[in-house]
Order: structure tokens, then C-alpha cells, then sequence
């Protein structure tokens, strides 16, 4: 084995943990409360749909019953008591944990747990100006999570409950939902590693991972394979257990060859893609579990320093993955199907898609927003220009769109779905309302930011025509 | 009339006098009992008032049947003794009334409430939930989904009807064991527009 791969699964080793869902490593004494039985009686009877699931589900067969899920102490914030037994509604990664402790340690601190976190800046502005506060708990917090309250009453606060987005804030302070992937009450691996998954929340305009995957050479594959996957696998490794096709399981958490998997989710990503202008990204692990990212242009954290955490408070750097050791993570999973060049040079075509929306289109149109609030062009508020609505757009659906696309492989996404409304967007919406906004300024303004980008320049020869639009068409075709 | 010696005039006029006596006694503590079980008698005190608007919402008082359960059909013991006695031992809510905090307050009244609810469960409780029991006969229960029948004749076998069924009619308060005085001061307060803390001033004065 080459020395730097072996660096870079000692790497991954320490981040992961072991080469798949690791098994659980208590004795089956710590399960089996006795209470849970008549749990099971009364709810065959009272909820038999849930009771049936947990019946057909691996915990039934290992003996693990309601209560040693749901089971409280008295003094949890969520605890209520319940036909005298204390237990919580809410199931969070610390009660999973108490079984599955590598993955709720691989999923602490990962992109999923931080969900509440990466929108807390934008979460204002969409819930209290452009919506209302009913859409946070119907919409925002269904994928990100909510901060569930169990209210003085017992009951648990309907503004905040049912939710399993997943980086739902718990009761007990943990953050994150497994039932979020793993529907509850089968808490099906099959379940979990089809694509369907992750569809709530990775679909839409937004977001169209579900889209992506589908219109991809992969999502062909794995839609017209889907038998020979070995969804059901004790262990599904790709290369091993299953070559079919990958799913979204696969490449961003699942065992590869020799890399292990994982439940950081994120781990694997070296850039950001849902951003204003994309950045590679280091991972930042802390001593205490925790996790975050920082953007390539700092430097590094050096292991030992303190390091803010996304929420605010310190703690000491344990490791950092660069954005090239995440890439070459990433590329392990290719590579038990594809060549070394086939992988790299894929790789080459997604960052150069991320390089022309960066430099065509996201910073220019970054720096020409930021331009017409300094020169007061718009008032501070965000949505109460049609601009703040058509810049939003560019970079957060059509922009995200089009790099997800090429991060996917979906020619569909990357194109018409994506650059195309770019283009589209930034041409015939952005530039018109920068001059409406801008005035006799705009000219300056759209000089400064595009007069040196080359992509640009064809809007200063109009003179030169093309075919395109089907106009007096000079070969007369019939289309 | 051939009547034995000792039925002297006085003892003839003593035994028609106490037998009606004792008939009119009767009759009193039914009337009496009757009374003050209604709602109209319990809602004198103000803060009796704050405790019936939650029941006037509820399903005991706006049943589909229109059976309407008074204040003394749950909270008075059936029988005219028992019921006597839980007047009698129901005064003590009569002196709190008038030499105890304000109840009539609506602050003082929900920071009060948990205690209250308590009590009412254990007393429940300690009677099986007979009052319950008046009206509703746990072999009859079939409800209108399909398994309610079943789960009321085996799991609810050995329990009693509060074990389960609670917060039915009054503002609901979690089970004692479970229940945290700080969450529900910090919500009496946000619901009175209070400033933090001043729930615990409240109780202490």
C-alpha cells in the first residue's frame, strides 16, 4: 500500500471507526426491560401499526423492547410518566448511543447533527419576513430539526413536536434525529441505504439531490438493479457485498474497499456547495466529539489550539482533514468501480464547474450586491427588493442546483436545470435590476465586478450574431 | 290497642317524634349533599369559578350523550355517609379559602394547582376511582375503535381508571412524579406576563 493512502485511512480509521455499522458491544442483559411487555400489550392493541413494525424489526429479534428506548429518569427535561413507568416520547442519538455509541459518536458534531446550526443566520429572514412562524415548524424544522420543549403540562409543544428533522435539538441536549433516515419502528438497514432516504429533505428546488441521483448514470443503475443490491446485507460493503450501483448511503457514508464507513455524513465533501460562493472546506475534529468546518483560504488549526465551535464555545483541536484528504476519501468509493484517471478526471469536471459558477457568477454577483447595499442602492432588510429574491435564487436553488448537478453527474442538473437558469437568471433578472436599482451608477458598478471577468465579455460585441434562437435560420431548416 | 307496659305516652311521643326526626336528618343530608355537589353551590368561590371554566369546555360537560357530570359526581363519594363525610373533610378547603392564600387570584390559583390535582388523583386513587365507576362500568367500555373492548379488559384488569385517564376535565398537569415546579412556575408566569421569578415570591408569601 502506498505510504500516503495508509496516512489516509489511518485518517479516516480515527474518524470513522470500524469497516461498517459497527456492532453493538453490549451484552444482551443491559436490554429487555421487563415493563416493556405490557407496553407491547396495550399497544398491539392500541397503536398495532407501530407495535407491527417493532415486531418485524431486528430489536424485536434481539429482545430490545419499548423501554429500552423510550425509557426516562425523572429528572430529564422530556421525561413524563406514562402507566407508572417514566419514559420520553422523544428518542434522541444519546438514548441510541447507549447501544450504538460509534455511530452516534461518528454522527456528533457532523453536517446532519449541526442542521439547526448552518441555518441559523438565514433562518430569521425566511420564518419572520418572507413567511411566518407556522412554516418553521411545518417546513424549516421538518429537515433541520426543531428545539423540541416539553411544555409545564406534560405535553410536548406542538410548535416544536412531531419533528425528526435531522439536526433536531433534544431535551437532553443531544442533537440530531436517527429516525430521521432510520423510520421508526422497523429501523430497517435496507431502508436506510435506499436512496428514498434521504428524499424528504434532499429534493425540491433547493436541494434536488433526489433529482440528481435519479437522472444519473448511477440512479439508472441502481434503479434497474435494485434486486442484485443486497439492500438487506449483514454488512454492505461496495466492491464486496454489492457492485450494482451506489446509492446516496454509499458514496457519503458506506464501507468502500478499505475505507470505513461512516455516520458523518458530510465527511466526505470537500467542498460547500450550498453557499453564496462555494469554498473548499477543512474538518475540523474537536477533543470533545465535536466538529466544524473552515474554509481552505485560513490556515489550518494546528491539533492543541483552541478553536471556536459553531456554537460559539472553545474547545481544543484534535485532527484536521484537509479538503484534499476528504477528496480522496470520497474518491475511494469511485474507485471500486472506476479507474484512478476515470475518478480524477470526473473530479476535474465538477471543481471546474464550481470554478465557472464561482468566478462567472457568484462572486461577481456577491461583490455587486454587497456594492448596492454600501452605496444604499437597497435598504438593509433582506426580501423587500425584487433583487434580494433574484440574487437568493441564483446562488441558493439555481447555483446549488447546477454544482450539485456536476457533483452527481446528472449532464441534466449540471446544465439545463442548473448553469442554464444561472445564466438565465443572471442576464435577463440580476443584471436588469442591478441597472434599475443602481441607476446612473450601475454602469460603474457592473464595470468594476465584470469588466475584468473574460466570461462576460461577449456583452460587449452584441454586433456578433448566432443561429441559436432559430431567427432567420440561413440554411433553412425545418425545425 | 294492646301495647307492653313500658310504651308509656312519652316513649309512644319520643320514638314518632325521633323516627320523624330521624327521617327529616336523612332527608337533609340527601338535600344537602345534593346541594352543595352542584355546580351552582362549588362556583360560590371565586376560585372554584377558575376551576369550572376548563370543565365547562370539556366532554364531561358537553358530552355527546348529554350526560352531564356536576363537580360532585367525580369529586363526592357515592353513598349519603361517605358523601357526608367527604363535605365534612371538604371544609377544610373552605377555611383555606377564607384564611389561606388568595385563591381567587388566577396567578395564585395555577401556581396552587399541581398540589391540588395531586390530591384529587390520590383520592381517586385510594377509592378506585369509584366515582368514575358511577357511571362508567369497565366491562361495558367498547369504544369506537376496535381494540379499546380488549385493552379495558386485560391491560387496564388490575388499574384503576386515573392510571390512565387524567387532565380529562381540569387545565392539565403533569404526574407528580414527573412534574417540575420550575417549568410551571416559568409558565404561570409567561401566561401572566410576569417578570422570572416572581412565581417563587408568589408561593413564599
Amino acid at each position: 500500500m502506498p505510504p500516503n493512502l495508509r496516512c489516509l485511512l489511518v485518517v479516516l480509521s480515527l474518524l470513522s471507526g470500524t469497516a461498517w455499522g459497527a456492532k453493538v458491544s453490549l451484552t444482551p442483559d443491559n436490554w429487555g426491560h421487563p415493563a416493556g411487555e405490557d407496553c407491547v400489550s396495550c399497544h398491539t392493541k392500541s397503536s398495532a401499526g407501530i407495535a407491527g413494525q417493532w415486531k418485524e424489526s431486528a430489536h424485536a429479534r434481539a429482545g430490545v423492547n419499548c423501554m429500552d428506548c423510550h425509557q426516562a429518569e425523572v429528572g430529564d427535561a422530556d421525561a413524563i410518566t406514562h402507566e407508572g413507568q417514566t419514559i420520553a416520547t422523544v428518542v434522541s442519538p444519546k438514548d441510541c448511543g447507549r447501544c450504538h455509541t460509534t455511530e452516534m459518536e461518528q454522527q456528533r458534531g457532523s453536517v446532519h447533527a449541526e442542521a439547526v446550526a448552518v441555518i441559523a443566520e438565514r433562518m430569521p429572514a425566511m420564518v419572520n419576513n418572507v413567511a411566518g412562524p407556522a412554516i418553521e415548524a411545518a417546513g424549516c424544522a421538518q429537515c433541520h430539526g426543531s428545539e423540541v420543549n416539553l411544555m409545564a403540562n406534560g405535553k410536548l409543544d406542538p410548535n416544536t413536536w412531531p419533528n425528526s428533522g435531522i439536526g433536531r435539538i433534544n431535551p437532553d441536549g443531544s442533537r440530531g434525529s436517527c429516525s430521521s433516515c432510520h423510520g421508526r419502528h422497523l429501523f430497517s438497514k435496507a431502508q436506510a441505504r435506499e436512496p428514498q432516504a434521504c428524499v424528504r429533505c434532499h429534493s425540491g428546488p433547493d436541494s434536488p439531490d433526489k433529482e440528481v441521483f435519479e437522472a444519473s448514470k448511477h440512479g439508472m443503475a441502481f434503479m434497474a438493479n435494485r434486486e442484485k443490491m443486497n439492500l438487506d446485507g449483514e454488512t454492505w460493503v461496495a466492491g464486496k457485498d454489492y457492485s450494482a450501483a451506489p446509492t446516496c448511503a454509499t458514496c457519503h457514508m458506506g464501507a468502500a474497499g478499505k475505507l470505513p464507513s461512516t455516520h458523518d455524513v458530510g465527511m466526505r465533501n470537500a467542498w460547500n456547495l450550498n453557499t453564496p460562493v462555494s469554498e473548499r472546506q477543512y474538518l475540523v475534529v474537536f477533543d470533545d466529539g465535536g466538529k466544524r468546518e473552515l474554509p481552505e483560504s485560513m490556515s489550518a488549526p494546528r491539533p492543541g489550539s483552541r478553536v471556536p465551535k459553531l456554537d460559539g464555545t472553545e474547545a481544543a483541536v484534535k485532527m484536521v482533514a484537509t479538503p484534499q484528504r476528504r477528496r480522496d476519501a470520497m474518491t475511494l468509493v469511485c474507485r471500486e468501480c472506476h479507474g484512478k484517471d476515470f475518478a480524477n478526471a470526473f473530479m476535474t469536471q465538477f471543481d471546474e464547474v464550481v470554478h465557472l459558477y464561482n468566478e462567472k457568477f457568484g462572486k461577481p454577483a456577491q461583490a455587486i450586491m454587497q456594492d448596492l447595499y454600501s452605496q444604499k442602492k437597497l435598504t438593509p432588510a433582506p426580501f423587500d427588493e425584487p433583487i434580494e429574491f433574484t440574487y437568493w435564487e441564483l446562488w441558493h436553488d439555481e447555483g446549488a442546483r447546477a454544482r450539485h448537478g456536476a457533483s452527481m453527474a446528472s449532464p441534466n442538473h449540471a446544465w439545463w436545470e442548473g448553469m442554464y437558469v444561472v445564466g438565465r437568471n443572471f442576464y435577463s433578472r440580476f443584471l436588469p435590476q442591478v441597472r434599475e436599482v443602481a441607476g446612473s451608477d450601475a454602469a460603474g458598478i457592473l464595470e468594476r465586478h465584470l469588466g475584468s471577468v473574460e466570461q462576460h465579455q461577449w456583452l460587449k460585441a452584441p454586433e456578433k450574431g448566432s443561429p441559436i434562437l432559430g431567427v432567420g435560420n440561413p440554411r433553412g431548416g425545418n425545425e | 290497642m294492646l301495647l307492653p307496659d313500658f310504651i308509656t305516652r312519652h316513649v309512644l311521643f319520643a320514638m314518632v317524634f325521633g323516627g320523624v326526626a330521624g327521617i327529616g336528618f336523612m332527608v337533609f343530608l340527601i338535600e344537602f349533599d345534593h346541594y352543595t355537589s352542584s355546580e351552582a353551590f362549588c362556583t360560590t368561590c371565586h376560585s372554584m369559578e377558575l376551576a369550572a371554566e376548563p370543565y365547562r369546555q370539556s366532554s364531561h360537560y358537553l358530552p355527546v350523550s348529554g350526560v352531564r357530570a356536576s363537580c360532585g359526581d367525580c369529586h363526592v363519594s357515592p353513598g349519603v355517609f361517605a358523601a357526608t363525610w367527604d363535605h365534612f373533610v371538604g371544609g377544610k378547603d373552605l377555611f383555606r379559602q377564607i384564611f389561606g392564600a388568595d385563591y381567587d387570584d388566577p396567578v395564585i390559583n395555577a401556581l396552587h394547582l399541581p398540589e391540588a390535582a395531586f390530591s384529587a388523583r390520590d383520592w381517586f386513587r385510594r377509592n378506585d376511582s369509584h366515582t368514575c365507576r358511577r357511571c362508567h362500568e369497565q366491562e361495558a367500555i367498547v369504544g369506537k375503535r376496535a381494540d379499546t373492548l380488549e385493552i379495558h379488559q386485560q391491560d387496564a384488569k388490575d388499574k384503576t381508571c386515573v392510571d390512565c385517564h387524567i387532565n380529562l376535565v381540569h387545565r392539565p398537569v403533569p404526574e407528580r412524579a414527573t412534574y417540575k415546579r420550575d417549568a410551571w412556575n416559568r409558565m404561570v408566569e409567561q401566561q401572566f406576563g410576569l417578570e422570572a421569578g416572581s412565581a417563587e415570591r408568589l408561593l413564599a408569601e
